[in-house]
């Protein structure tokens, strides 16, 4: 019956909640917003003898980036995410649902285990991971001891070492969310599938899944997109030998010294991020539905 | 009360700030390779003079020159490679530097005055030097290495280290066709790509941070690398021997230079200086050992680190690399097109 009471107190609330949201607003602008801005200004920029930015109208940089030679770096940075994001669904499932399952004290220590090793600087991980993977390297010290093969496995700098890189970088991002939604599934409803005749394989992929999948849809979201731009392990452990999309970026900046192209590179990049969140998102819609 | 107190401390905050800013001319802002000068040497000098030395690295040239021109920290010293100096003194970026202030100048070898890249001798000191060549492990490579020919060959396929940088490989395919390192035209280019083309097929790794890694580990049998990364190999293992190709070698001079935007140039020249010395040289050589242009210090070294053919190789003057423009976005436009293909 206060309708004017009513709509001054929610005018009230909408205020503090903007004051709330003040520091991410600004901290978004300034880190987000604002970055993106000059990077579309300089990919329509060219540079100079030095490498300096000029601001001289051109298209160049973007027809240059629909070349056949990045569109197939685009393809194959895109590839190696698509793998290691499999890898890291099919390897972290299991885990976070694990973890999720057991007791409240057991859940933390194991979280911790999931934690550690970002206790440590992540260049210093990958280069551990050299250590196993080199030719005398622990792993193949391993297998000839046990006499499993008599010749070392050539894995360092190949394909396999970059994803095998790649998924223990990122895995944790996937198993930390799927733990978080596995955490709040309902135990009645998977009960209850059962008792309405579901096997385990039904109630899996029909309940279980299904009231997990934000967790899944945002671990692969951590996974792949910044899988797409590594280009720190696809040097170290792969030798640099085939270019990424984050290397060839990185590249533009230092050695070639043409900003303008990499900042067109950027921004196409964070186009085909947003496409994919998009895409993500419409997929969980449906499943609302 | 909560807020008076939230208050204080911002101002406590903000002296703090000042204060640090005040503090700037007891602070030396180096801007320098990685892997280049020796902690102990950086610690001494703060000793002697209570300058703070800020330490800040890069991993090449360009990426130097690519973060000194956008801005942001006033370095008071740079380490740039002869050709990234070059550069920045046509483009008037670099302070002079005043010799008179430099008592240990004199310690510099003539060979290493009035090079190209500072043909005037005004603006730059050199730090280091070194030459691009080829390690071989000779354990495992029996047959001899005289050039680049006999490196890239199909029989070494997956068996090679390069340093990570195209400017650096695509002198080399030059080289071998007869062309001058520095001559570099799209036409020169296009004549280096089907030999280039070849050799990323047959090479394992590009590492320019330490290519003597993969050397170490036993992951590939030869390399075309920096002489310091070579030295160092030779000094674990004379199996590692060192070739300077026949088909033509050039070497690299890192200089130090005093930037225009340093705040601290006093503070730039005592450091300078201070490196110069001898003895503070003869220990950046024994960490890094590449060839050293400050003469008085290589009296210092022993003769087993003067005897070392990676650092010390038996040649006379080498030609340097000169500032190219923008052909650079056509190089990386090359290799990333060439490694992409394989």
């Amino acid at each position: 019956m206060r309708p004017t009471s009513r709509s001054f107190s929610s005018r009230r609330a909408g205020l503090r909640a903007w004051l709330l949201l003040l520091p991410m607003l600004v901290w978004l602008a300034a880190f987000v917003v604002v970055p993106m801005g000059i990077l579309l200004v300089y990919s329509f920029c060219q540079r100079d003898d030095l490498g300096r930015v000029v601001f001289v109208f051109s298209w160049e940089n973007y027809a240059r980036v629909f070349d056949p030679t990045y569109l197939a770096i685009f393809g194959r940075s895109v590839a190696y995410a698509a793998v290691t994001t499999v890898i890291c669904v099919a390897a972290g499932y299991p885990v976070g649902y694990y973890i999720a399952r057991r007791s409240e004290k057991r859940r933390n220590q194991l979280l911790l285990l999931v934690m550690i090793p970002f206790w440590t600087s992540f260049l210093v991980r990958t280069y551990a991971w050299i250590t196993i993977l080199k030719n005398d390297g622990l792993l193949n010290g391993m297998l000839q001891y046990t006499k499993l093969i008599s010749a070392p496995l050539d894995i360092m700098y190949t394909p396999a070492a970059v994803i095998i890189g790649l998924v223990y970088a990122y895995l944790p991002f996937m198993i930390l969310p799927i733990y978080s939604s596995a955490e709040k599934l309902d135990n009645a409803l998977v009960e209850a599938a059962y008792d309405l005749g579901a096997g385990p394989v039904r109630s899996f992929a029909e309940v279980i899944v299904p009231l997990t999948w934000p967790g899944i849809a945002a671990g692969m979201l951590l996974v792949f997109v910044p899988a797409i731009g590594m280009f720190a392990i696809t040097d170290l452990m792969g030798g640099a030998r085939v270019p990424m999309i984050g290397n060839v970026i990185q590249n533009q900046f230092f050695q070639a010294r043409n900003w303008p192209f990499g900042a067109a590179l950027g921004v196409v990049f964070t186009l085909l991020f947003a496409v994919s969140y998009a895409l993500l998102q419409r997929r969980r819609v449906w499943e609302e539905e | 009360m909560k807020t008076l107190h939230r208050i204080l401390a911002l101002v406590a905050l903000l002296g703090a700030l000042v204060g640090t800013l005040r503090a700037a001319n007891k602070e030396l802002n180096l801007f320098a390779w990685s892997e280049y000068i020796p902690q102990e040497v950086i610690d001494g000098f703060t000793k002697e003079t209570g300058v703070k030395v800020n330490y800040e690295t890069f991993a090449s040239g360009e990426e130097m020159l690519s973060k000194m021109l956008a801005g942001g920290t006033a370095y008071d010293i740079i380490q740039p490679p002869d050709y990234v100096a070059e550069a920045l003194i046509r483009a008037s970026l670099l302070a002079p530097i005043d010799y008179a202030k430099l008592s240990n100048f004199k310690n510099i070898l003539p060979e290493f005055l009035k090079m190209p890249h500072d043909p005037t001798q005004e603006y730059t000191v050199p730090y280091m030097t070194g030459t691009v060549g080829i390690v071989v492990n000779t354990e495992k490579v029996k047959e001899p290495i005289h050039g680049f020919k006999d490196v890239f060959t199909p029989a070494h396929a997956n068996r090679i280290v390069v340093v990570n940088d195209n400017r650096e490989i695509v002198s080399w395919a030059l080289q071998t066709l007869g062309i001058e390192a520095n001559d570099l035209t799209p036409e020169n280019l296009e004549k280096a790509k089907p030999v280039l083309a070849e050799w990323v097929k047959l090479i394992k790794v590009y590492d320019s941070d330490s290519p003597k890694t993969a050397l170490l580990n036993g992951e590939v049998d030869l390399g075309v690398v920096w002489s310091g990364e070579a030295a160092l190999l030779y000094k674990e293992n004379p199996k590692f021997q060192y070739v300077l190709p026949v088909e033509g070698a050039h070497q690299f001079v890192d200089l130090l230079a005093i930037p225009q935007q340093s705040k601290n140039r006093l503070a730039a020249h005592q450091f300078i200086d201070y490196i110069l010395r001898p003895e503070v040289s003869k220990k950046i050589s024994e960490a890094f050992p590449y060839t050293n242009p400050n003469g008085e210090a290589r009296k210092l070294l022993t003769d087993a680190e003067r005897g070392n053919p990676a650092s010390y190789p038996p040649v006379g003057k080498l030609g340097t690399f000169r500032h190219i423009g923008k052909i650079s976005q056509a190089i990386d436009a090359l290799m990333t097109d060439l490694k992409n293909a394989r």
